[in-house]
């Protein structure tokens, strides 16, 4: 135990050292925060307000009130064909007269739907036009004295339980995969640095030299790239609490909001997935004949929590993704950021996976490091 | 005591160790001279438990290596070629992790290492990061590290390769003195004047075999040859792969 300690220590020391291991982390986890919060400044614009609809209004002069009613609503006449969707409404020649006596009158939409463009305009203006016609209904019939309620039977009401976070679903899974991320990339350079680069600096084989178990050394190893993962996830977390109550969210609909609760939450949950990352790592480094070899196939193991989470993010086997590692963290903590419940049962069991991943693979090294060929680089 | 015996290595096609048997005795330097590719770090690397022998056993102390490794392990110090300096540690530092390594207590580590920098005339580099460290300074560490835990016996792989006369000479001083302590010492080399002015005992290795075992003078004699460097050449039958 004394000697694991030895080894942790001399680790962590020298990786402090290691300007390009401590930079790599630090730049992620300040400038990712940053950056979110700066993209969803930029974005307000599109959330905010509503833009209008420029189509091609025929015949207009026949129904002067039924186009006042679609300009309030922001459905508006152009003759720029650049701006304007590919919507033509041609009121019928009979409009006027039809209108008066109390006849349907015409009014022809053309569209072609297909374009998913086009098809929301349609449907903005085709609620419109019922708008329009459901209220000069009422008209006519508090004309001919009769409640408009009569041809009201049903009164839907949605009542949208929705919360403000709920909303924002898609952007909050963005803001905490970002977070999670962290794990991965702040130990990245120092496991390269500690597997690696350790035999090309030609110290692996005096070290395996000493007596000491090989177990330790991995799992000292281990331990000193979990930690730098960690501390990326810290201060991510931290800069996120900073950084992010500067954006306006009133104007979003949703909020992102990081507390103390979600700090915790990250910093428990992420620590079985900075030991799975810091093992996968070492792993894939270990079996790199250089520090430049180990930088591609490091690149690969980026590829597994990117694939695992876009899943999530576009709700592929979502629930069955809740048990697996990393997928079930990131749900967990995306949960805890909307306020809805999680299954803990789920996220048991994919920490337990996930820690039985990262012994899988420091057996794999101990393997590796038993083999000549690994240990000289042959 | 460290024993070698009948061992056989194949590293891909080439046999590296072909029926290797030798001894370095306690109170004694044996050197261990062959040309380049003659197998000598291999050797070396079998006793240290890196390579893992075909046939035959490396014994420290009565332990055998590939049985007993930890155990074999810690009557074992080691002077590697290169030298696997961590350039981010102090010479202090990166002694006193090995000498933790080799089993000592933090605190014993701690004095043991303050000594060996004495020992070494270490004192004026001991704080300062080894990056940047000349040759000459690194040998120094990387010596401290392999007799920091006083270890009983001392491998070192072509500990002078690259190292200026003085260098060279503070070596030799030091691998005298720890002779007289009653260590004992092994060490690779293919130059012919440090085996001849160092060693008690000679072993001539080429092709993965011992050619002789002997004192300089018994080599040549052996050989009816005045110089070692005549009889080393008379006894490999080759003058490859060998510096003066």
């Amino acid at each position: 135990m004394t000697i694991f300690w030895s080894l942790l220590r001399k680790e962590l020391i020298d990786a402090i050292r290691d300007k390009r291991s401590v930079m790599a982390g630090l730049y992620y986890a300040i400038l990712t925060p940053v950056f979110t919060a700066a993209l969803f400044m930029l974005m307000i614009d599109k959330f905010s307000s509503v833009e209008d609809v420029l189509i091609t209004m025929t015949n207009v002069e026949q129904a002067p009130d039924l186009v006042a009613h679609l300009n309030r609503e922001g459905i508006l006449h152009s003759d720029d064909d650049a701006k304007k969707v590919a919507i033509e409404l041609i009121i019928g020649a009979e409009y006027g007269r039809q209108m008066n006596r109390g006849e349907p009158a015409e009014v022809i939409l053309i569209a072609d739907t297909s374009n998913d463009r086009v098809q929301s305009s349609v449907r903005r203006i085709r609620g419109a036009l019922g708008q329009y016609s459901s209220q000069m209904s009422a008209l006519r019939l508090i004309a001919r004295g009769i409640h408009p309620d009569a041809l009201r039977p049903l009164n839907v009401q949605l009542q949208d339980r929705a919360t403000a976070e709920s909303k924002g679903g898609m952007f909050i899974g963005m803001v905490v995969l970002l977070t999670l991320l962290a794990v991965f990339i702040a130990g990245m350079n120092l496991a390269i640095d500690t597997s690696a680069g350790e035999r090309e600096r030609h110290s692996l084989a005096l070290l395996l030299s000493h007596p000491i178990g090989l177990r330790q050394l991995i799992l000292a190893k281990v331990g000193a790239v979990s930690v730098f993962g960690m501390a990326g996830l810290v201060l991510v977390v931290s800069m996120s609490k900073l950084v992010y109550p500067l954006v306006p969210w009133q104007q979003f609909g949703f909020s992102i909001h990081i507390g103390i609760d979600f700090i915790l939450a990250a910093v428990l949950v992420c620590i079985p997935v900075a030991v799975l990352a810091a093992s996968m790592q070492l792993f894939v480094s270990f079996m790199a004949k250089s520090f430049k070899e180990a930088q591609t196939y490091i690149t690969f193991v980026m590829f597994v929590p990117m694939v695992l989470s876009y899943a999530v993010t576009f709700d592929v086997a979502t629930d069955q993704l809740r048990w697996a590692p990393v997928t079930g963290q990131l749900q967990a903590l995306i949960d805890l950021m909307k306020g809805q419940s999680t299954p803990l049962l789920a996220l048991g069991v994919s920490c337990l996976s996930t820690l039985a991943l990262s012994i899988a693979l420091v057996l794999g090294m101990e393997r590796l490091l038993k083999s000549e060929k690994t240990i000289f680089g042959l | 005591m460290i024993a070698v015996a009948n061992l056989y290595k194949k590293i891909g096609d080439v046999q590296a160790l072909d029926n290797l048997s030798l001894e370095a005795e306690d109170g004694q330097i044996t050197g261990l001279l062959g040309p380049n590719g003659a197998g000598k770090t291999t050797c070396l690397r079998t006793i240290f438990g890196l390579l893992k022998a075909d046939a035959g056993s490396a014994t420290i102390n009565g332990f055998d290596v590939a049985k007993q490794p930890i155990a074999a392990k810690r009557e074992l110090g080691l002077f590697p070629d290169p030298f696997g300096i961590y350039e981010r540690l102090t010479p202090r530092e990166y002694i006193q992790y090995f000498a933790e390594l080799s089993g000592l207590s933090r605190q014993t580590a701690a004095d043991a290492t303050r000594q060996v920098i004495v020992d070494l005339q270490l004192s004026e580099i001991a704080d300062r990061r080894c990056k940047g460290f000349s040759q000459g300074q690194r040998m120094k560490t990387a010596l401290a590290q392999a007799i920091v835990h006083r270890p009983k016996n001392i491998v070192l792989d072509e500990p002078t390769s690259g190292l200026d006369v003085m260098n060279t000479r503070v070596l030799r001083d030091v691998l005298r003195r720890l002779r007289n302590q009653g260590h004992c010492i092994l060490f690779s080399s293919h130059v012919m004047q440090e085996v001849a002015s160092l060693c008690d005992r000679v072993v001539v290795m080429a092709n993965g075999r011992v050619m002789a075992v002997g004192s300089p003078q018994q080599l040549c004699s052996q050989s009816n040859k005045d110089s070692l460097e005549e009889a080393f050449i008379s006894l490999i039958g080759t003058e490859e792969g060998i510096d003066a």
